[in-house]
């Protein structure tokens, strides 16, 4: 921790969480929050726990403001304000101010920032610590605290985002009646031109954003990252064709069939590899016995490898439904014409 | 060497508060879009004077390639919002909304 730094980000950080709750335009809320995500990864990784941050740093810049901005952009700039200060506002106040009173006299009996001595770090950490390269050959321990030690949660996790998509797909997707479908006609005529340097640069960065996704991907074992960033990017990539060129121009290379079925495959990999274990005679998500199958591979070894396999599935289940979610809520699920 | 750094960091950290002026208080919502832009480009070279001063850059250039690949994916998101909706600073946006909103 440096405290010099710590103090200024951490100022600047409720700088930012107040202008985005006061300020009165939504498109400048979201923006905002662009700055408080920076801020947020600057401050985690300035903590020590990359992995976090590298989090933040994908989604926040890659999808998350996107995202708002499009929500935005479908529905409507304005907030409704309500100057007028009614009971059920003053009741709400006085409970928020209570409950931060409390939480701010209770914070001070926590332990010191990184304390040895603290319950959260003698009790399941030092193990973690001394045994995770012998147990499972994985140099970073987040990866394999993540993918293996607590897999079950990291599974549900993912079903968790799968289920984000799937209800936007629920709430958002719907065709077209045959009026809407003349005025679509009709629109789509009147084109919207596109800067050629902002597409021909953003065609030229794409395959270096996929590779660098792959490289996340692949190389989570080794430094930050992992099936969640890599998938991010991925799908930022997509987001970006979409943005420089259009919907049609992506649906073409990533059409919704296959974007859905991607999504479900991702899920199955994750859930697939965890049955190959149950099948093979160990304990769901056990990946050492998956050397029964695997040729020349030690089981340490094997939990590694399993690491990367239910890190793909999820990597190809987090691109699947960020372009699946943009894709709807920036056409406002028509698929005809985006941000 | 380490505190050549931590100045560095510290300069970089106050040269985004000045960012943040703009981006909180900016007239119209292009200030902010240049302001947050401009906050993600110190981001990234200070993500890597913070891998310096813990002696483990290779932990940090990641995240700092991160934010170089995709930092402008936002900016380009909101000029598309504008090439739709001309209107740059309707009036009652902003902090002041009331006295705008009155005149």
């Amino acid at each position: 921790m440096i405290w010099q730094l710590d103090l200024i980000i951490l100022t600047l950080i409720i700088l930012c969480a107040f202008a985005t709750i006061s300020v009165q335009d939504l498109l400048s809320a979201a923006i905002i929050f662009g700055a408080y995500s920076f801020l947020m990864c600057l401050l985690w990784t300035e903590m020590g726990s990359v992995d976090v941050g590298f989090t933040e740093a994908a989604v926040g810049a890659g999808v998350g403001t996107v995202f708002c901005i499009a929500a935005v952009f479908q529905t409507t700039r304005k907030v409704k304000v309500d100057h007028q200060m009614n009971p059920s506002k003053f009741i709400g106040l006085l409970a928020a101010s209570f409950i931060g009173i409390v939480l701010l006299i209770a914070q001070g009996d926590f332990p010191a920032w990184a304390d040895p001595d603290s319950p959260a770090s003698r009790y399941l950490s030092p193990h973690f610590i001394t045994n995770t390269i012998a147990e499972t050959s994985v140099p970073n321990i987040v990866t394999s605290v993540l993918a293996d030690y607590r897999g079950f949660d990291t599974m549900f996790e993912t079903a968790v985002i799968f289920a984000a998509g799937v209800a936007v797909f629920a709430i958002l997707r719907r065709g077209r009646g045959k009026e809407e479908n003349d005025q679509a006609v009709a629109a789509g005529t009147e084109d919207v031109n596109q800067d050629l340097i902002i597409q021909w640069i953003c065609r030229q960065l794409v395959p270096f954003m996929q590779l660098f996704a792959l490289y996340v991907v692949a190389h989570g074992h080794h430094s930050p990252g992992g099936g969640f960033q890599g998938g991010v990017i991925l799908g930022a990539s997509f987001i970006l064709l979409q943005l420089t060129y259009d919907l049609k121009t992506v649906l073409q290379r990533m059409s919704e069939r296959w974007n859905v079925l991607l999504g479900n495959l991702g899920v199955f990999i994750y859930a697939g590899i965890g049955l190959l274990c149950l099948v093979l005679g160990a304990n769901f998500l056990d990946y050492s016995v998956l050397s029964k199958i695997l040729p020349a591979t030690s089981p340490i070894m094997a939990r590694s490898h399993g690491m990367l396999g239910i890190e793909i599935g999820v990597a190809i289940a987090v691109m699947a439904i960020m372009i699946g979610i943009y894709t709807n809520l920036s056409s406002h699920g028509d698929h005809e014409q985006g941000l | 060497m380490n505190d050549f750094f931590l100045a560095v960091g510290i300069g970089l950290c106050l040269l985004i508060t000045l960012t943040l002026y703009r981006v909180i208080l900016g007239p119209t919502v292009i200030d902010r879009i240049m302001g947050v832009n401009i906050i993600g480009t110190k981001t990234t070279i200070l993500l890597i004077v913070i891998g310096i001063i813990y002696r483990r850059v290779d932990m940090f250039v990641d995240i700092a390639l991160a934010y170089a690949l995709l930092n402008f994916i936002t900016t380009i998101a909101a000029s598309r919002y504008f090439q739709r909706h001309k209107n740059l600073s309707p009036l009652g946006f902003g902090f002041r909304y009331k006295k705008e909103a009155g005149k």
